[in-house]
């Protein structure tokens, strides 16, 4: 798909970052607390991991030299977020930069969790899926998740409650299995910069196998060919 | 507490500099802000720490990412209600070697925990439970016997709710219910599944040859 790809890592108990590069037409340098992790990450690019020490931090993002923005952020030990910098939904205001966490996540076996965020220069949308409205009226900021069967998807980004304009899209979007799969809707559609990134992160699953089997009567009683040890219907 | 004692410290060490009130006050925007005072926050912890505490101090905090309003609510089904307000504690169940195991004690009953909650978009979310059993007689779920297309089902767990309504009751061979294409898919529109035994009872083998399969679509979302 048009957004960026990044080989899934797994999820282990270090305290560690993802930087999503949502700023249009620019390449940009990230420094935590003063220090470089990760030069000219482009947009719609996912970089990292980098661990980080626990507790409050300090993001700066910068462009050849330049200060775009600089936010603070808090995380905890063995915590992982993604911090993403980012248009607001007005185009004309300032860069901004959103955390999204990875605490509590739960995705069940065999399947994904699929969380769309809208982080782009545009008013409350929808997000369409294979033709249907399965992410309703997200602002900039927010964000929806659902669990899938790992299939291919059809995704398109239009305004709440309407089909067009299509401010993304469509584009086929595979989700991974026992992962959690993050789309972030970047850019801006009046500069024809809209883009996805696309962050995929293997998470430990919950849940057990499909049984062959589902043995639930070993008595008789049911049919009149048992033992009638109670008589419980009258509850 | 522990912030007054920084602070005078502070104010003993930086003595009466000019600009001390403004680090001080700059100080104490960063203590509340990180809420506690470690190490960290005090870069060199030592009184050299004059600029870089009012740096930091002017650092707004990024912005948290959040759900929508309209996130779909999804739940862990606890209970289940069937036609005549009969409800059941429903308890989590694993796939072991094969085979689902189902809660011993007949009156409960149990929700595949791989298979989707109560509210998600797709896939079925399987509850079984004994018709009866050679140690503890008949079964909660003997009542799948008597449930007819159009009654009401009702899961409840997280304080939420979601009622379903039946729309089919089949009779499925035991070596066929994991290849039918409704009853443990995990894929296609959500639906709630309830599985018993039903048909013939072997008594040399101890079970039944047929499981009861009831579905049932949701009335609307969680709530």
């Amino acid at each position: 798909m048009a957004g960026a790809t990044i080989s899934p890592s797994y999820a282990a108990n270090d305290t560690e970052i993802y930087i999503v590069q949502g700023l249009p037409g620019k390449d940009l340098d990230v420094d935590i607390d003063g220090q470089s992790i990760a030069q000219d990450v482009k947009t719609a690019k996912v970089a990292g991991p980098f661990k980080v020490k626990p507790g409050s931090r300090t993001v700066t993002f910068s462009e050849n030299g330049t200060k775009v923005l600089e936010n603070s952020f808090s995380i905890k030990e063995g915590s992982k977020a993604d911090i993403v910098v980012h248009l607001p939904a007005s185009s004309s205001g300032d860069p901004l930069v959103t955390v999204y966490k990875y605490d509590d996540v739960k995705v069940s076996k065999g399947k994904a969790l699929l969380v769309v965020s809208h982080v782009a220069a545009v008013p409350p949308a929808d997000i369409r899926v294979n033709d249907q409205v399965l992410f309703a009226n997200i602002a900039n900021g927010e964000s929806l998740e659902l669990m899938v069967p790992v299939a291919t998807y059809s995704v398109s980004i239009v305004p709440t409650g309407e089909t067009k304009p299509v401010f993304f899209g469509p584009v086929n979007l595979t989700v991974k299995g026992g992962a959690i799969n993050r789309v972030y809707a970047v850019g801006d559609p009046e500069e024809k910069t809209m883009n996805v990134a696309v962050h995929v992160l293997t998470m430990s699953t919950t849940g057990s196998g499909k049984p062959s089997e589902v043995n639930t009567g070993t008595g008789g009683q049911a049919v009149g060919d048992g033992p009638l040890l109670e008589v419980n219907l009258a509850r | 507490m522990t912030r007054l004692a920084l602070q005078s410290r502070t104010r003993r060490r930086t003595g009466s500099r000019p600009g001390l009130r403004r680090f001080v006050v700059s100080l104490t925007c960063v203590l509340a802000f990180v809420c506690g005072c470690s190490a960290q926050a005090m870069p060199g912890g030592s009184t050299s720490g004059d600029d870089a505490p009012r740096s930091e101090s002017s650092v707004a905090p990024a912005r948290q990412g959040k759900p929508a309003a309209s996130q779909q609510i999804e739940f862990t089904p606890e209970q289940l209600t069937l036609p005549g307000k009969a409800t059941a504690e429903v308890l989590p169940a694993s796939t072991v070697d094969g085979v689902l195991k189902v809660p011993e004690n007949v009156d409960h009953v149990g929700w595949w925990d791989g298979s989707a909650r109560a509210g998600e978009l797709f896939g079925a979310t399987v509850i079984a439970g004994h018709v009866d059993s050679a140690t503890e007689g008949i079964g909660f779920f003997a009542r799948l016997l008597r449930v007819k297309v159009g009654d009401t089902i009702m899961l409840q767990g997280d304080a939420h709710r979601l009622k379903y309504r039946v729309t089919s009751v089949r009779k499925v061979a035991k070596k066929a219910l994991a290849t039918d294409g409704q009853a443990l898919r995990q894929t296609g529109p959500h639906r709630l599944v309830l599985i018993t035994c039903t048909g013939n009872f072997h008594r040399d083998r101890g079970g039944y040859d047929s499981n009861l399969v009831v579905v049932a679509k949701p009335l609307g979302l969680a709530r």
